[in-house]
C-alpha cells in the first residue's frame, strides 16, 4: 500500500470517530454538557459588526444547533474557522474588512490590522521590462503589491532565446528570462524585501534556476541578507507536469531532486517562500473533472510529502511550505471541492504523516477557469468569471486570480485585465457577501451533499492510483494523463452535441456572430531580436567564468550534493538556456509521454 | 482497397497544448487516416525531417503558444527548400490564438488551411480526406532527389503495393536487429537509448534506421506514435519510417519485407533497427528462422505474469538476446532468474540482459548496445 491506501483509510477512520463522537454527545449526558459549554465559548469569542446600513451582526455565522450531537458534527466534520480539519476556512477571519464605524458612529470594535486582499495581478508579456510597467500599472491603487508572472514558451521549456526556431515565441504568452539580468528588470522598482510585496511565478520545469536567479536578482539590490524576508510562491509542480501541462524537461528522477533541493533549501533558508505550488489548475484545464482535479492535486501533493520524508526532510519543517493552486469553473462541484481538499489534506497529513497544526493547511490560491471562456459572444466571459469568482470565495480560498475576458484570443489586454481585478474587489469589497461575516454562505445542505459525493469520489480514485503503486507509478503507466485525455473528449463531444450548453456558442448563439475586434497583444520583432542580443550580450561577457561554473554545477550533481545551493552561484555568470543544457546532459531528458 | 492517407501532426516547439492535437489524432484515425504524431515541443527542424522521411502527404500544426506566423513560416520554407513533389502540405489551428489577420498571412506564405475556434471536428476530417485523399505520390527519377527523399518515397510506393524502380543493390550491408516484446515492456524507451549511445559513440558519418510499427485500428486508421517518444531519434543521421500493421497479424506489416529490402539496398545505413507492435505470447514476428533480422532483441518486462506464462512466450526460443526491461520493478530479480532458466532449456547462446531504460545512462542499456553494436 502506498501512502494513498493509508490516506483512504486514515479518512474512514475519522468518519467512524465522528460517528462516534456523535453517537456519544447524544448517548452520554457528560459528554453533552461539555459539548454545549465549548459551543458557548465558540459563540461568545464572536465579533459583532455593524453594517453600513446600519444592521449588526456576528463576524462569524455558525449554524443555530443546540443538539450536542448536532454540535459534535459541525465541530469534527467541519471545524470553526482556522480549526481541524478545515471544511469551512484555513484561517480564523478572511474577506473581513476592518470593522468601519457605522453611520450612527458607533464602531463595533477595536480595528483590524490591514486585511490582505486575496487578489493575485497576472502578467507576463513581451521582455523583462514590458511585464514590469505592466506590473506597475495593475498594482498602482493597490495596498499589496502580489505580483503573478507568467513566462514565454522558451523560458517555460529552459530553451534560451537564442535558440534556432523559437524567435516567434519571445515575449508571446509570457515574459522572456534568460539571465539573471532580465530577472532584474523584472521586479525593478518593486521592494522584494518589505511584507507588502510578493512575488510569484508560474514555472515548473526550470523552477530552481529561475528562483535562483530571481534570489540573486534580490540579492544584488537590497543585500546578502535578504533570503528570508523574500515573500511569494513558485509553481515548481514537476508531477502535473507529467499528467497534464507538458512543460517538463529533465527525467521524473531528476525533476524531483532538483525540487527536493529546493525546497529543502527554502523551508530552511526562505521561511515566507512557498518553492512548491501543487496544482490542479492545468489538469482541469487539460479537461479532467473537478473531482480528478482534486484528486490528482492532492495526491500528487501527498506523493511529494513522501519523497521529502523519504529524504529525510523534516514534515513540520517543509509541511507549512506548501501551497495549493486549484481551477475553479462553473460545474456544481465547485460548490465544495476546494472544503473537501482542506479536509483530506488536513486529515492525512495529521493521521498519516504525523504534521502538526501549521503543516496541515491547504493553503490555496484559485484560479478562474481559462477553459470555461470562448471566444464566441466574449463578452459573457466577464459574467462565467465572475460567478466562478463567487465560487471561489464561497470555499474560502485565500488568493485568487480572475481571468480576462479577452484570453480566449489575447494575452490580456490592460482594461480587461482591470476589469477582471474589479470583478473580485466587486464580490469582495462592493458587495456585502464576504466583508462583514465569516461563513455567510458555507454549509448549505447543498453544499454539503456536493461535498460529501465530491469526497467520495476522491477517495475512490485515490484507491485507482494506489492499486497501481501509488501516484509514481500511475503516472509511469499514463493513467492520470489517460485519465485526463478522456475526460477531455468527452468534454468536447458533450460540448459539441449540445449536452453543455456554452452561451454563444452552441446556444443563444448570434447568427450575425462576428471575430471579436479586440486588440492583439503582440511582441515586435524588434523586441524579440533585442531579447537575443541581450543574451548574446551577457553569454559574452561572461564566457570567461560560465564554462568553469557549469563544470561545478555538473559535479553537485553527481555527487549529490544540493543542487539549489549550486545555482545560486551558476546563475551569475550562466543563462538559463546554458544552464538546462548542461543538465540534460547530465541527467538526461525529459521522455514525454503521449 | 485505398490505401489511407498518412499525415504528421505534431505541436510547435515550447508549446504543450496537445489538448486540441489530441482529440484531432482520435478523430481521424476514426476516419481511417494514418497519423504520425510527432507529439509537442518540436522544433520546425524535426517536424520536416519527419515528414519528408515519413512521406507524409500533409503536416498538420496545432499552436497555442503564439509565434505561429513565424513557425508556420519556418515549417513551410524548410519543406520549400527540400523541393518534394508535391510539397508536404502545412494545415493548422490554434483556437482563438490565430485570427484571421494572421491566417492571412499564413496562406500567403503557403499554409493551406487555417482552422478557427470552433471548427467541429468532423470538419477537419472532412477536409484531410478530401484535400489529400488524391494526391499523388509518383517515383521520383533517380538521382534527382536526396538520398532519403527518395527512399521515403519509395517506402510510400512500397507500402502502396505499387511497383517500385529496380535499384542496384547496395555495397554496404547494414545490420538489421529486430526488438520485439509485449506492450508496455518500454520497447521505443531502449531502442532510443541505444540511438543515444550510437549518436554519441560513432563517428557522424555513420547513420542508422528505424522501421517501426504500430496496429492499425478496425475502420483501417491508426495512430503512429513512436517519434513522440523517441526523443533522441529525432535526428539528421536516424531515418525512422513509421509503419501501420494494416490489418496483418503477428507484429509486422504485409510491406515489412519489402519495405527493409529498400532500406538495405539504400546503402545509407550501418544497421537497421527493426521494431514489432506489442506481441503476444504465441508472436514470432522475423520467421522462426529470424530471416527478417540479422539479431533479434526480445524486451520483456518484470510482470510477464507467472512462470507458466514465460513458458508459452515463443520468442524466448528464437531471441538472440533477452532484455528485462523496468529492472527496478518489484519482481525483477525473480523474473530474471525465471527467464533464465527457461532459456536455458534451450541449449543455445542467448544473452540475457537486465535493463532501466528509463534512467539516464544506464549501464545495462550500456551493455546492451555494446553487444549488439560489437561490430562498429
Amino acid at each position: 500500500m502506498s501512502s494513498l491506501g493509508q490516506i483512504v483509510s486514515a479518512v474512514e477512520d475519522y468518519r467512524k470517530l465522528v460517528a462516534a463522537r456523535v453517537q456519544a454527545a447524544r448517548s452520554d449526558q457528560g459528554v453533552g454538557q461539555e459539548l454545549l459549554a465549548k459551543w458557548r465559548k465558540v459563540k461568545e469569542r464572536i465579533g459583532t459588526t455593524v453594517t453600513p446600513t446600519g444592521l449588526r451582526l456576528p463576524r462569524l455565522a455558525l449554524p443555530e444547533i443546540d443538539d450536542p450531537g448536532e454540535i459534535a458534527r459541525f465541530l469534527l466534520e467541519d471545524g470553526v474557522p482556522g480549526e481541524f480539519p478545515f471544511l469551512t476556512s484555513a484561517y480564523a477571519e478572511q474577506y473581513l474588512e476592518p470593522a468601519a464605524p457605522a453611520p450612527n458612529g458607533e464602531v463595533s470594535r477595536q480595528p483590524d490590522p490591514i486585511p490582505e486582499e486575496p487578489t493575485r495581478l497576472f502578467a507576463g508579456l513581451g521582455l523583462a521590462e514590458d511585464t514590469n510597467e505592466r506590473f506597475h500599472y495593475l498594482s498602482r491603487n493597490q495596498r499589496n503589491k502580489r505580483l503573478s508572472t507568467a513566462f514565454d514558451g522558451p523560458t517555460l521549456y529552459g530553451v534560451g532565446s537564442a535558440a534556432g526556431g523559437v524567435l516567434g515565441k519571445i515575449g508571446e504568452g509570457g515574459v522572456s528570462i534568460d539571465t539573471i539580468e532580465d530577472m532584474e528588470h523584472l521586479y525593478a522598482g518593486f521592494e522584494l524585501d518589505q511584507p507588502n510585496v510578493s512575488v510569484s511565478m508560474t514555472i515548473s520545469g526550470p523552477a530552481p534556476i529561475l528562483l535562483a536567479m530571481y534570489i540573486g536578482a534580490a540579492k544584488r539590490r537590497f543585500g546578502p541578507d535578504v533570503m528570508p524576508k523574500l515573500r511569494g510562491t513558485i509553481q515548481a509542480d514537476v508531477l502535473k507536469e507529467i499528467q497534464a501541462q507538458n512543460e517538463l524537461i529533465f527525467p521524473i528522477d531528476a525533476s524531483l531532486r532538483f525540487l527536493a533541493d529546493m525546497v529543502d533549501f527554502c523551508s530552511k533558508q526562505m521561511p515566507r517562500w512557498y518553492p512548491i505550488s501543487i496544482s490542479g489548475y492545468h489538469i482541469a484545464e487539460a479537461g479532467a473533472t473537478p473531482v480528478q482535479q482534486g484528486a490528482y492535486t492532492l495526491s500528487n501533493g501527498f506523493a511529494y510529502v513522501e519523497y521529502f520524508r523519504n529524504r529525510g526532510m523534516d514534515v513540520n519543517l517543509f509541511g507549512p511550505r506548501l501551497s495549493f493552486f486549484l481551477d475553479c469553473g462553473l460545474d456544481i462541484e465547485y460548490l465544495a471541492l476546494a472544503r473537501v481538499c482542506r479536509k483530506i489534506w488536513a486529515i492525512g497529513m495529521r493521521d498519516v504523516f504525523g504534521a502538526d497544526g501549521r503543516a496541515q493547511l491547504f493553503k490555496l490560491h484559485t484560479q478562474t477557469s481559462g477553459r470555461s471562456l470562448i471566444a464566441a459572444d466574449w463578452r459573457n466571459n466577464l459574467t462565467r468569471t465572475a460567478v466562478e469568482i463567487m465560487l471561489a470565495c464561497m470555499n474560502a480560498t485565500n488568493s485568487c486570480h480572475s481571468n480576462s475576458a479577452d484570453e480566449p484570443f489575447t494575452t490580456p489586454s490592460e482594461e480587461y485585465a482591470r476589469y477582471a481585478a474589479h470583478a473580485q474587489s466587486i464580490v469582495l469589497e462592493e458587495s456585502g457577501l464576504f466583508k462583514h461575516m465569516m461563513n455567510a454562505l458555507s454549509g448549505s445542505p447543498g453544499m454539503k451533499i456536493v461535498g460529501n459525493a465530491v469526497e467520495n469520489a476522491i477517495l475512490e480514485e485515490f484507491r485507482n492510483i494506489d492499486e497501481q503503486g501509488g501516484v509514481v507509478g500511475a503516472v509511469e503507466r499514463r493513467y492520470q494523463r489517460s485519465q485526463i485525455q478522456a475526460s477531455s473528449h468527452i468534454l468536447e463531444r458533450q460540448i459539441y452535441g449540445g449536452i453543455r450548453p456554452l452561451i454563444g456558442l452552441n446556444r443563444y448563439a448570434d447568427p450575425d456572430g462576428s471575430w471579436p475586434e479586440v486588440p492583439m497583444i503582440r511582441t515586435p520583432r524588434e523586441k524579440k531580436e533585442r531579447q537575443r542580443e541581450r543574451l548574446d550580450d551577457f553569454e559574452h561577457r561572461h564566457a570567461g567564468q560560465s564554462e568553469r561554473c557549469l563544470d561545478r554545477l555538473s559535479k553537485v550533481v553527481e555527487s549529490g550534493e544540493n543542487v539549489f545551493e549550486e545555482l545560486i552561484k551558476t546563475i551569475e555568470h550562466c543563462s538559463l538556456g546554458q544552464i538546462t543544457e548542461r543538465l540534460c546532459d547530465v541527467v538526461g531528458k525529459f521522455r514525454p509521454m503521449v | 482497397m485505398v490505401p489511407p492517407i498518412r499525415i504528421l501532426t505534431a505541436v510547435p516547439i515550447c508549446d504543450g497544448h496537445d489538448s486540441a492535437i489530441n482529440t484531432i489524432n482520435l478523430e481521424l484515425i476514426r476516419q481511417g487516416v494514418e497519423v504520425i504524431y510527432l507529439g509537442y515541443h518540436r522544433s520546425a527542424e524535426d517536424i520536416v525531417r519527419a515528414g519528408i522521411q515519413e512521406d507524409a502527404i500533409a503536416i498538420g500544426l496545432s499552436s497555442y503558444n503564439g509565434g505561429h506566423v513565424e513557425f508556420f513560416g519556418e515549417v513551410v520554407d524548410r519543406l520549400e527548400s527540400a523541393r518534394l513533389q508535391p510539397r508536404i502540405r502545412v494545415f493548422g489551428g490554434g483556437g482563438g490564438t490565430i485570427t484571421h489577420e494572421d491566417a492571412k498571412i499564413m496562406h500567403q506564405q503557403g499554409v493551406t488551411r487555417i482552422f478557427f475556434a470552433g471548427t467541429p471536428l468532423e470538419e477537419i476530417a472532412k477536409y484531410v480526406r478530401s484535400e489529400f485523399g488524391n494526391v499523388e505520390q509518383s517515383a521520383y527519377l533517380p538521382g534527382t532527389q536526396a538520398p532519403d527523399q527518395t527512399l521515403a518515397r519509395e517506402l510510400t510506393l512500397v507500402e502502396k503495393g505499387l511497383e517500385r524502380p529496380i535499384r542496384r543493390r547496395a555495397v554496404k550491408r547494414s545490420t538489421v536487429i529486430g526488438f520485439s516484446g509485449p506492450g508496455g515492456a518500454g520497447k521505443t524507451t531502449v531502442i532510443d537509448e541505444l540511438v543515444l549511445r550510437f549518436l554519441r559513440s560513432q563517428p557522424v558519418e555513420g547513420r542508422l534506421a528505424i522501421l517501426s510499427h504500430d496496429p492499425s485500428v478496425v475502420s483501417s486508421g491508426a495512430l503512429l506514435g513512436d517519434r513522440a517518444t523517441m526523443i533522441y531519434s529525432q535526428n539528421d543521421r536516424v531515418f525512422m519510417r513509421s509503419m501501420a500493421t494494416r490489418g496483418t497479424a503477428g507484429g509486422l506489416s504485409a510491406s515489412t519485407e519489402r519495405a527493409l529490402e529498400s532500406m538495405l539496398a539504400s546503402g545509407l545505413f550501418e544497421s537497421i533497427l527493426l521494431e514489432t507492435v506489442g506481441t503476444g505470447q504465441e508472436a514470432v514476428p522475423f520467421g522462426i528462422q529470424k530471416s527478417l533480422a540479422d539479431k533479434v532483441v526480445l524486451i520483456l518486462s518484470p510482470d510477464y505474469g507467472s512462470r507458466l506464462q514465460l513458458q508459452k512466450i515463443a520468442m524466448l526460443d528464437v531471441a538472440d538476446v533477452v532484455v528485462v526491461n523496468k529492472s527496478d520493478l518489484r519482481g525483477a530479480r525473480t523474473a530474471v532468474a525465471e527467464i533464465e532458466t527457461r532459456i536455458r532449456g534451450n541449449q543455445r547462446k542467448q544473452t540475457l540482459i537486465r535493463t532501466q531504460a528509463n534512467r539516464h545512462r544506464d549501464p545495462g542499456v550500456d551493455q546492451l548496445f555494446n553487444h549488439l553494436f560489437a561490430d562498429l
